[in-house]
């Protein structure tokens, strides 16, 4: 429990750090680390198919995108951030932090609780049998995503 | 058992609370980005405690991995837009979308 609680803190650390750092590359960086960390969370919850696509799809393909793209926008330098949030961000957070644990438990209790049946059968008889919708949902969305990607990469016509 | 699922909504919360912060105040487009996928981190971590929790964590794993993919497809899509904004206005600056013209 204490080495799940340092992973969660340091999740915590790397994203705040990500969203802190005013470097880019190494805010694409604490976002791959914070997903490792989440990757090992999942892991020690007994999840390992939802750790090894966080650690290999997340904290590797979309780190590599987030890379790519600094590279070819020049990791807008131009941009001028707002002084009075480097400095606000860690105090509304922080406060953020000590409201969090003084009433989520108290709010928590009184979300009444739904019936939970045991799961019976593999992983994958509960991914194919029990979500097969989810699945055609996912590839609609991939086919989606490549659809979206070439239309905006496309070249244009020398009539336009 | 309750006790840990407390604990990780704790960190979930705070997870989508600095996502959301950083929304509110950033003007880069690539770190408004990078607080949505923030927000994402603790959603999932959200999801798979629950599951966890509630001894339903097939499920849930299988909701995560839903998730992820949406979300890969999700960033392939944002990131091509910033590129092609960057192209339009050469600058990552949020405000200058304000400035559109028809």
């Amino acid at each position: 429990m204490v080495l799940q609680t340092a992973l969660l803190i340091g999740l915590v650390i790397f994203s705040v750090l990500a969203i802190l750092l005013k470097d880019l590359l190494k805010s694409a960086i604490s976002l791959a680390a914070a997903s490792l960390l989440l990757g090992i969370i999942f892991f020690r919850m007994n999840a390992p198919y939802a750790g090894v696509f966080e650690i290999s799809v997340v904290a590797g393909l979309i780190t590599v995108l987030f890379i790519l793209t600094i590279a070819l926008t020049g990791a807008g330098h131009d941009v001028r951030e707002s002084k009075l949030v480097n400095w606000a961000f860690p105090l509304v957070f922080v406060a953020f932090i000590v409201i969090d644990a003084l009433v989520m438990k108290s709010l928590l209790g009184k979300v009444p609780a739904l019936p939970s049946g045991t799961e019976a059968g593999a992983f994958g008889d509960v991914l194919w049998k029990g979500r097969t919708l989810d699945l055609v949902g996912q590839i609609a969305v991939i086919l989606a995503g490549v659809f979206a990607v070439l239309a905006l990469f496309r070249k244009r016509d020398k009539h336009d | 058992m309750t006790n840990t699922w407390y604990l990780y909504l704790f960190f979930a919360a705070a997870l989508v609370f600095a996502g959301l912060l950083g929304l509110l105040g950033k003007r880069n487009l690539i770190k408004l980005f990078i607080a949505i996928e923030v927000i994402g981190k603790g959603i999932s971590l959200f999801l798979l405690s629950t599951g966890f929790a509630k001894a339903s964590i097939l499920t849930a794993q299988a909701l995560v991995i839903t998730y992820i993919v949406i979300e890969v497809s999700l960033v392939a899509t944002a990131l091509a837009l910033i590129i092609n904004i960057y192209r339009q206005t050469k600058s990552l600056d949020i405000r200058n979308l304000a400035k559109l013209k028809g």
